[in-house]
């Protein structure tokens, strides 16, 4: 098989989100960065250590034939399944946040459940290319299946990280869907999911706050509705142009760690709606690129391997801006390569070269 | 694949699903930028920014005249932002010994976590020079703010109208709360951008809302009226040691009012020292008790309105009292005042004669009259806390309420309203709404911006009518109850009234409020004045005896330092048996001394000056004197005198 240049569109869009992410990061960080650190570089200096170590860690598996994983996937998915669980352990899991779900030391700590993310990815990718008929059966096609990401999900579950969580079993969804699962067997999963989200709700009332907050912030706005207040407060000052680079006022301290979580909320206040519409233009070229190489790729690990990566990455495009821009209740779901966040941004680009390996090989 | 095809379905529907969350999330972000984005970005803008406030100057009082009566003067007011205090230990240490307080209490203030502090009393309405040490100290995070406080010049005076303002500028009572609106002006400030942890948001300007300093009044109050005013309720309360005492001018012509005071009175930068009664009974317009007989005027004005009398020709047999419904009423004088014209009557303010009126006006009329002439109703000044007066009730009235109300007995009026009534009885008839504020000026071009004009509610008598009151109030004044008003020049017309006070439905016993009501000249009212002094100890409890005299001197100084010109043809006044003849100073200038037989003037001549002839005289001529007074000449050459 001839061995093509990696998509370049893809790389271009990769690149630029990359850099704009990096930008909004020192903006938005510089206040808290000097308050705690005395530094304003600080987040700055290493969400572009990180970028540099996730484009590294992107080139390598570039270049890595992308279906050397399928043989791995059995084992990173049990690596993580033990992982989901060592981070449970009092004493072993670091809590951040409010959710049990860090493991490391310091800087050097990674979320097991962002692993599990895409090790479940690459196994429904192994699976399904392996035997893609099955799916139109429930008892031998989907509901193994689904049991395996019900177990993942309860894991993740239990630290707790809805976000998270949902991201994952929507990006499942998606795999199964495109996959050729049926259509009544989504139906009655969406009734299933609903009722299960309705007794999660009824299990931790600070969900339904959360919900409830979206609808009408203001009617908690020190509480619940605080975050999605100041979010707002940044977005919509904004107007068309933006304030300008650097010229956000809710990073002073209003808008509790614009670096991460509401980075585009900064993006929108400083850059305006042209720049938050150009950013999610990027994804948008990102997402056509990621569809084409799994429509043109080789076999079905490759496309479904795609649509699961480019699928994990929009959702939590379509959660972190919906949230951001008061659509959905607060979740915790970070905007891919543009917000703070290390372990998880270099998981994200490796993903990113597990997709431009693919396209590496696609027949066109 | 077998599939193939129904997965690359699947990646279009999903690419399809993807570009339309896209579009979703751009309109959106449109949304809240463009639609939500001005009411954001005002909640937002108020959420960074912290407003240090900056007084607006309240408006002036002034008299009508332009004699300041309210102003105000500068008392700067500290201000600290804890966030911004740098050092408070040794700001504590260098502010505590300026504001004599105690170090603790200022570290406690300078660190409190509120985004501004104030110290309550110390640091508030400062005097400058404490403001100028403070701005000496130069530190961050306190700042003074521009502030003033309220200055009353002429103390006292005039107090009840004017009230007081209180610690914050606001208006408690007076014209101060009437027209605080107006006065208050709007409070501008300076803004800064506040981080969330309260620190000044690094590249942002401040910006300066400037204070709309609140409006000047000049009132229709007449400082030289008012001035005497005060004087003579000064001498009154010196005099007699009442329960208290007021005093009310107003121009019958317009409503306005011209000299208004009560007693006991207030220094209004030092209302707390008496107790809230005294500042908040502005008794002209507050208190309401039986006005006794300057009632009558209305009687007198109703009757002559319905044709039932003639003064000159119609006769009244007095004998001292008259029975109604199986009541003796008494005449005020011991068997009464014998026959009389019902121009007598009134001057002598016969009780019998009244209700004799009364009975020819019969109950509908009479208290038509009365309710038509503003009483049961608040006259609508604007002052805050007017009474309105107790009429009986209609069905309530027999022939005893009908005949005491005829002589001013069993009906509850506030002097406001009795003054607004005898205006009108005067004027030609026209009930005016009595009023304080006059005019509204702007506080920086002292323009007009906006006039009351006067308010001729209604007409209530004819002008012949009118005519008749005023010729028999005169009479009163000349020849009747009401000679201790007598002003001579100014053709005094007025009435006399004591009020019996009373305490629970009974009458008290040697305890009256006596009144007279005042109105000259009376060819052409420009002045109506009430007096009424409560209680008056060491006297004779009647009107004419105490109230009358002070009335008279109000009038007779009022008109002269509002430049009326004294009247040549007045109804001279009948002389008591104490009083000596006045007679009038002839002119003497230019005479030689050698023609003036000394023999032919009842009056001392004193010269002085070398010379033959008269240059000058004191007093000048045509005024009255007694006859054993002093006639001074200033004698010079004639010669110089033609050059």
């Amino acid at each position: 098989m001839n061995k093509r240049q990696p998509d370049f569109v893809l790389v271009l869009c990769v690149v630029l989100l990359l850099v704009v992410g990096a930008l909004m990061v020192y903006s938005a960080s510089a206040a808290w960065g000097s308050f705690i650190f005395e530094d304003s570089w600080y987040f700055a200096k290493r969400q572009a250590l990180f970028a540099g170590l996730g484009l590294t860690v992107m080139a390598i598996t570039t270049h890595i034939d992308y279906r050397i994983w399928k043989r791995w996937s059995l084992s990173f998915l049990l690596i993580c399944f033990v992982l989901l669980i060592l981070v449970l352990i009092p004493g072993v899991g670091l809590v951040r946040g409010g959710a049990q779900s860090w493991l490391g030391v310091g800087a050097f700590s990674i979320q097991p459940s962002e692993f599990m993310k895409l090790s479940l990815i690459i196994f429904l990718a192994a699976v399904l290319a392996e035997r893609p008929e099955q799916l139109t059966s429930f008892k031998t096609g989907m509901l193994p299946l689904l049991l395996l990401i019900g177990a993942a999900f309860g894991l993740i579950m239990l630290q707790p990280d809805l976000g998270t969580g949902a991201v994952m079993v929507l990006t499942c969804m998606v795999l199964l869907f495109v996959a050729g699962g049926r259509y009544k067997h989504f139906f009655w999963l969406g009734m299933l999911g609903v009722s299960m989200f309705a007794a999660l709700v009824a299990a931790a009332p600070y969900r339904l706050q959360r919900l409830t907050s979206f609808l009408d912030p203001w009617s908690d706005a020190l509480g619940s509705g605080f975050q999605i207040i100041q979010s707002l407060y940044a977005i919509g000052p904004g107007g068309l142009m933006g304030l300008g680079f650097g010229e956000s006022r809710q990073k002073y301290f209003y808008l509790p760690e614009p670096q991460t979580d509401f980075i585009f909320a900064i993006l929108a206040e400083e850059t305006g709606f042209i720049g938050g519409s150009l950013v999610i233009l990027l994804f948008t070229a990102f997402m056509w690129r990621g569809i084409r190489i799994a429509m043109l790729a080789p076999d079905g690990f490759g496309t479904f391997l795609a649509v699961g990566i480019v699928g994990m990455l929009l959702i939590q495009v379509l959660i972190n801006i919906g949230v951001v821009t008061g659509m959905f209740p607060v979740t915790g779901i970070t905007l891919p390569f543009l917000s703070y966040g290390g372990s998880s941004l270099t998981l994200m680009l490796a993903a990113v070269g597990l997709l431009l390996s693919i396209s590496r090989y696609i027949e066109a | 694949m077998r599939n193939r095809s129904i997965v690359n379905k699947r990646l279009l529907f999903m690419l399809a699903l993807g570009f339309s969350i896209a579009l979703i999330l751009i309109i959106r972000l449109g949304y809240v930028q463009f639609s939500l984005g001005g009411w954001l970005a005002e909640e937002a803008e108020e959420s960074w920014s912290r407003d240090i406030p900056f007084e607006a100057e309240r408006g002036e009082i002034r008299d009508r005249n332009d004699e300041v009566l309210a102003t105000n003067i500068s008392a700067p007011t500290l201000l600290i932002v804890p966030r911004q205090v740098q050092n408070p230990v040794e700001t504590a240490a260098e502010l505590a010994p300026i504001l004599q307080m105690d170090k603790a209490e200022v570290y406690e203030k300078l660190t409190e976590a509120q985004s501004i502090v104030r110290i309550n009393p110390q640091g508030r309405k400062m005097e400058e020079a404490t403001a100028d040490e403070i701005r000496g100290l130069d530190a961050p995070g306190l700042y003074i703010a521009e502030d003033n406080k309220r200055h009353y010049p002429n103390g006292r005076y005039l107090s009840h109208v004017l009230g007081f303002a209180g610690v914050d500028n606001q208006g408690l009572t007076g014209i101060e709360r009437y027209y605080d609106e107006h006065l208050k002006g709007d409070a501008g400030y300076v803004s800064f951008y506040s981080d969330a942890k309260g620190q000044r948001m690094p590249g942002m300007a401040d910006r300066y809302i400037e204070p709309q300093d609140g409006s000047h009044v000049r009132l229709t109050i007449d400082d030289r009226v008012q001035t005497i005013i005060e004087r003579e309720l000064d001498r009154a309360e010196a005099t007699y040691d009442p329960d208290g005492a007021m005093a009310l001018a107003m121009d019958p012509n317009t409503g306005e009012i011209l000299g208004m005071s009560s007693r006991p009175d207030f220094h209004p930068e030092d209302y707390q020292d008496v107790p809230p009664e005294i500042y908040n009974q502005n008794r002209p317009v507050w208190s309401q008790y039986e006005p006794g007989s300057t009632f009558k005027i209305i009687t007198l004005a109703a009757a002559l309105e319905e044709n039932l009398v003639d003064l000159d020709h119609d006769t009244f047999y007095d004998p001292g009292h008259v029975e109604v419904a199986g009541q003796r009423l008494r005449c005020w004088k011991k068997g009464g005042h014998g026959q009389q014209t019902f121009l007598e009557v009134v001057q002598n303010s016969c009780n019998p004669g009244f209700v004799a009126l009364g009975e020819r006006l019969g109950k509908t009329a009479l208290f038509d009259y009365i309710r038509s002439f503003g009483f049961g109703e608040k006259t609508g000044i604007d002052l805050d806390g007017e009474g309105q007066g107790i009429l009986f009730d209609e069905d309530a009235i027999g022939p005893l309420e009908q005949a005491t109300t005829a002589f001013g007995q069993g009906v509850s009026v506030t002097p406001i309203q009795q003054v607004a009534a005898v205006a009108a009885a005067v004027n030609g008839g026209d009930l005016y709404q009595p009023y304080l504020a006059k005019e509204w000026l702007d506080p920086e071009k002292e323009t007009v911006v906006r006039r009351s004009t006067p308010d001729a509610k209604k007409s209530v008598i004819s002008e012949e009518t009118s005519k008749e009151v005023r010729r028999a109030l005169e009479h009163v004044v000349a020849k009747g109850t009401g000679k201790g008003a007598f002003a001579d020049g100014y053709r005094v017309g007025g009435k006399t009234g004591t009020a019996q006070k009373s305490k629970d439905g009974v009458y008290l016993k040697n305890n009256h409020i006596v009144s007279f009501i005042g109105v000259a000249p009376m060819d052409d009212p420009e002045i109506v004045v009430y007096i009424a002094v409560d209680n008056p100890k060491d006297t004779l409890q009647f009107g004419g005896v105490v109230a009358a005299p002070i009335a008279g001197t109000i009038i007779n100084d009022s008109l002269q330092a509002m430049g009326v010109e004294k009247r040549e043809d007045q109804l001279e006044k009948d002389l008591d048996w104490n009083e000596t003849p006045l007679v009038e100073v002839p002119d003497v200038t230019g005479m030689e001394l050698r023609d003036l037989h000394v023999a032919n003037y009842p009056l001392k001549l004193e010269t002085e000056g070398d010379g033959t002839v008269v240059t000058a005289q004191a007093p000048a001529p045509g005024e009255k004197v007694a006859n054993d007074s002093v006639l001074r000449l200033y004698l010079g050459d004639k010669s110089t005198e033609d050059d």
